[in-house]
């Protein structure tokens, strides 16, 4: 006891030492800030399970966790009932005692660490909001968060863990710790052994829309079937392993609600029983497609494998036959998984479903088969753009990555906006049933379909694949995955604004409730610009403007495929992307994502100089020539205008020497001096004089301040008299020991002549501001200036398949009605 | 009756047109940026705000009924241009200062309402209230910043606040 008390006070003394050590390398004389300062003091030191490339290491670990479950879904009562057998692999050099496990339905329970630290009218938790008393107006609760109370009084909430027990049958003990649970093992896992236990469960499922959660069903009221239709989407619906890794041991931090899911990769069997008229899609290969699909069915999706166009297993008609009565019977659907880090699964007798082959090629998967599971309400939007959407995700994410691993990649429409699990995703854009019966939609919801399905199902690769830590930095997935989706959405269409350009966080990079990216989940303020928008727009930058693309595109493929089917930190992407590229990137991943600084290089000043040419007779008519250039004499010119005599002139016979010799006029002891100083120079100097003498370039120093503290590369386009332009890129090293202000020489030939500078001419580094951007400055007109001169119309959010059933008024005179529309 | 420390706990009526966290940046998002922007050109203030157009398009049929739309109505684009004017003001020395409605616009996923005022001289302190959506979303979040005198100064409305002041 007592020796292990020694050990904890001289590990925690040398952890206060490392940590003055590092708060050590300061800079306490002068302002000088290091913006280039060497990253390793920050990043955890490499071992034998992460190398210091960024790499797994050579004694790289990880656990599995293996599921075999039984799951029932009682569809009058929204409930599951489940039972599951987990194998557990200890594949780490520990010997563990306990197995902490993530009960992640008991986040809805009253009494859950999420419910009791909501606040009043504050910002922070998802789900329906409430606003406290101001001066002028009561404390406002909303009819959602009555909802969503009234849901949490009348529905019991959270896991009933009904037992826990070994493979012989034995109780194992268990605590239950808020939304986690430990399990204690009867003997401690030594390294490299496994066990088996069982877990018997229920859960009543929450309604999607009255709680606002990842998953839950939604009711259909208004169907032809009495009483209505659900639709089912479960996920995070059975007891998960908590991840054990080389960095932080058992990631049990409570599930609150930001933060998402850290977990292992597994095989998993999983039997779902659901009314027999529903069609289930779910993580996983169907494999008893014989007892749950008629042969029609599998026929169809046997000719979808090498379609060219989608293929409907379940077409509309029969969706909507289907979902006009129910049925006592029941059916049971398998599934099968592969090294896959969790499970999810939807299940209605509202869909239709569409499929078709992708056909990769590679050795993997050479084909996936994409579906759409959907009800009437996502219709023809549905139709036409969700299953193309996920090929073309496959197709670019493939090409920054690896082959999709999987064989089916799917996109269910219900309740949920977005949300991403291994081979299925959950979208929520839907069309609008118009009075005539039929369904249209908004170009705004068919960018929001194409973007989600693009956005959910490139989640497949980051983080199901490269498996990051969610619960810690939503970044490393949401980032990456938004900066990917980007990349896939400008190759569908351009002219959809996909807002990861640079100039779409500067707004949020210049305010003060900016966090570092570098922020653990939970305590983000702003999520959507500080986990989704910077990133993916820093990355942006990486690849587009420092790294260019080949050396970008090289190191993250390095990335992706060093980490599939691994879980990667921080400090390993930020390694690769500097090792595999080879450029260093401290100072990118400093500003970026360790810091809140912002981007703003001013242009402050450009000054021309001439070289002396120290020859007298040259250099004595340069300055007599400067004197006559400067404007004359307010005097004078008025005395000349008057018609005043000036005394020279009137009594012009008195002259001397200086009237004909002015204070320019060279003799030949400047002369003399100007020999004697030429006969001094080494040959080499004469020859550079002369030489420089000969061209007479144009020599420019370019003064520039660094405003907003974000170090970035200077890019500079150069327009001369005779208008031409030229672009320069001076590396963001420029900075290093003047992190502040530099200036820059820049030599021109003598016919190019510069008019003006412009800084980031093509707005690619985020700067925030472009006035000082300009040199000479220029008048940039004001968004609120620029419209007044061009009042624009964009057109693009009409819902132009309903507009264009508007009947052409016959009487010119009664069109007020059309005037409306714009 | 729900009482709460004797203050009458008012029901914001509004419907269930909720959609789910922000997992794409496609969706509602319940915020919203604004600038304020001294122009030493015109010697005005302009205010510019920027909507998400997800977040207009379904605000409109909260605030003015089922059958306003956003996006094919100009007299729903009025309306909520006017609506905004009317949550948003500026006070000097507690006085409110006149804004002048300059416009809106439709920018891609954007709605972007402008006013614009003369800037008062020897201005040293101003507050300002943005209650634009605040009023039928609690969780509505409103930001702005305020340039071109000083550093820029960021300014957000969140939870109870109403009534924000910056010193230049």
């Amino acid at each position: 006891m007592f020796t292990t008390f020694i050990k904890v006070a001289i590990l925690s003394l040398s952890t206060v030492v490392i940590t003055s050590a590092n708060a050590e390398i300061n800079q306490t004389k002068g302002d000088y800030i290091d913006k280039f300062r060497q990253l390793d003091e920050s990043l955890p030191t490499p071992n034998v399970y992460r190398n210091a490339a960024g790499e797994p290491g050579h004694q790289y670990w990880q656990q599995q966790v293996d599921y075999v479950i039984k799951a029932k879904l009682d569809e009058e009562k929204r409930r599951i009932e489940a039972s599951q057998t987990i194998t557990y692999h200890n594949n780490s050099p520990d010997t563990l005692k306990y197995l902490w496990v993530q009960l992640d339905q008991n986040k809805f329970r009253e009494d859950s660490m999420s419910a009791t630290t909501t606040t009043f009218g504050g910002i922070g938790s998802r789900g329906p909001a409430t606003s406290s008393a101001t001066s002028s107006k009561p404390a406002r609760l909303s009819l959602d968060a009555l909802r969503r109370q009234q849901f949490v009084d009348d529905n019991v909430l959270g896991y009933d863990i009904q037992s826990v027990k070994d493979n012989k049958g034995n109780k194992l003990h268990y605590v239950i710790v808020g939304t986690n649970m430990r399990i204690d093992l009867p003997k401690k896992l030594p390294p490299g052994k496994e066990i088996t236990f069982d877990i018997d469960y229920t859960f009543n499922i929450v309604e999607e829309d009255a709680v606002s959660a990842r998953s839950g069903y939604e009711h259909f009221p208004d169907d032809a079937r009495k009483g209505g239709n659900d639709i089912f989407l479960l996920a995070q619906w059975f007891p998960r392993l908590h991840a054990y890794t080389d960095y932080e041991a058992w990631t049990n931090k409570e599930f609150i609600g930001r933060g998402e899911f850290t977990l292992e990769f597994g095989n998993y069997d999983v039997e779902l029983t659901v009314p027999a008229d529903h069609i289930v899609s779910s993580t996983g290969k169907l494999t008893n497609a014989r007892s749950v699909l008629t042969s029609t069915q599998r026929k169809r999706l046997k000719e979808a494998e090498k379609a060219d166009r989608i293929v409907f297993v379940v077409t509309e008609e029969e969706a909507l036959e289907n979902e006009k009565e129910g049925t006592d019977k029941t059916k049971t659907w398998k599934f099968s998984a592969k090294n896959v880090r969790d499970f999810a699964w939807a299940s209605s007798r509202k869909f239709m479903w569409d499929a078709r082959g992708h056909q990769q090629g590679g050795t993997e998967q050479p084909l996936v088969m994409a579906m759409s599971f959907y009800p009437k309400e996502g219709g023809d939007l549905w139709k036409k753009y969700s299953t193309e959407s996920i090929i073309h995700t496959l197709d670019v994410y493939s090409r920054f990555s690896f082959d999709y691993p999987y064989p089916v990649a799917q996109s269910v429409n219900g309740p949920v906006g977005g949300m991403e699990y291994p081979m299925i995703t959950f979208n929520g854009p839907r069309t609008e049933l118009q009075k005539d019966g039929s369904r249209t939609y908004s170009q705004a919801e068919k960018r929001f379909l194409i973007g989600v399905v693009i956005h959910e199902i490139g989640h497949i690769y980051f983080p199901m694949i490269v498996n990051s830590d969610e619960r810690q930095w939503t970044w490393m997935d949401e980032g990456l995955n938004s900066f990917l989706d980007g990349v896939a959405g400008r190759e569908w269409d351009p002219t959809i604004p996909w807002g990861v350009e640079p100039r779409d966080i500067v707004g949020y990079m210049k305010s003060s409730v900016q966090v570092p990216i570098m922020t653990q989940s939970d305590s983000v303020l702003r999520l959507g610009p500080n986990g989704y928008t910077k990133p993916a727009a820093a990355l942006n930058i990486l690849r587009e403007t420092i790294l260019g693309r080949e050396l970008f595109d090289f190191a993250f493929k390095e990335y992706a495929t060093r980490w599939k089917y691994k879980r990667p930190t921080p400090s390993d992407f930020f390694r690769t992307m500097e090792e595999a590229s080879g450029v260093d990137l401290d100072w990118f991943w400093r500003g970026w994502f360790y810091s809140t600084d912002h981007v703003d290089i001013s242009l402050d000043k450009i000054s021309k100089l001439r070289l002396d040419t120290k020859n007298p007779d040259i250099d004595f008519n340069r300055l007599r020539q400067e004197e006559l250039d400067k404007p004359l004499s307010k005097t004078d010119e008025r005395n000349k205008a008057e018609g005043k005599k000036l005394w020279i002139e009137r009594f012009s016979d008195i002259t001397d020497f200086y009237d004909e010799n002015d204070r320019f006029t060279v003799t030949n002891k400047e002369r003399n001096t100007y020999n004697k100083f030429i006969d001094k120079l080494k040959p080499w100097e004469r020859k550079t004089l002369e030489r420089a003498i000969k061209e007479d370039k144009n020599y420019y120093v370019l003064d520039f301040s660094n405003k907003g503290g974000l170090v970035m590369p200077i890019i500079l386009e150069l327009n001369f008299a005779d208008g031409s332009k030229e672009n320069q890129y001076i590396p963001a090293e420029i900075w290093r020991r003047t992190p502040k202000a530099v200036s820059k020489l820049i030599i021109t030939d003598k016919d190019k002549e510069l008019v003006s500078v412009t800084v980031d001419p093509r707005w690619e580094t985020a700067d925030v501001d472009v006035h000082n951007n300009h040199y000479p400055r220029k008048i940039i007109p004001s968004r609120i200036e620029a419209y007044k001169r061009k009042k624009s119309t964009a057109k693009v959010s009409r819902d132009i398949m309903q507009d264009i059933k508007t009947e052409l008024k016959e009487n010119d005179k009664d069109s007020s009605e059309n005037d409306k529309k714009q | 009756m729900i009482k709460s420390s004797n203050q009458l706990l008012a029901i914001l009526l509004f419907g269930v047109l909720l959609i789910a966290a922000p997992y794409s940046a496609a969706h509602q998002q319940k915020s919203a940026i604004s600038t304020i922007s001294f122009n030493p050109r015109t010697q005005n203030i302009e205010i510019m705000h920027r909507f998400r157009m997800h977040d207009a398009e379904h605000a409109v049929k909260h605030i003015f009924g089922k059958n306003a739309d956003i996006i094919n109505s100009t007299e729903t684009k009025e309306q909520f241009s006017d609506y905004v004017n009317q949550h948003f003001s500026m006070l000097v020395n507690d006085e409110s200062l006149l804004l002048t409605n300059i416009g809106y616009e439709n920018d891609g996923q954007f709605f972007w309402v402008y006013q614009e005022t003369a800037e008062p001289s020897a201005l040293e302190n101003m507050s300002i209230r943005h209650d634009a959506l605040r009023d039928i979303w609690p969780n509505q979040v409103n930001t702005i910043n305020i340039e071109g005198k000083g550093v820029v100064q960021t300014v957000t409305f969140s939870d109870s606040v109403e009534l924000l002041k910056v010193s230049f």
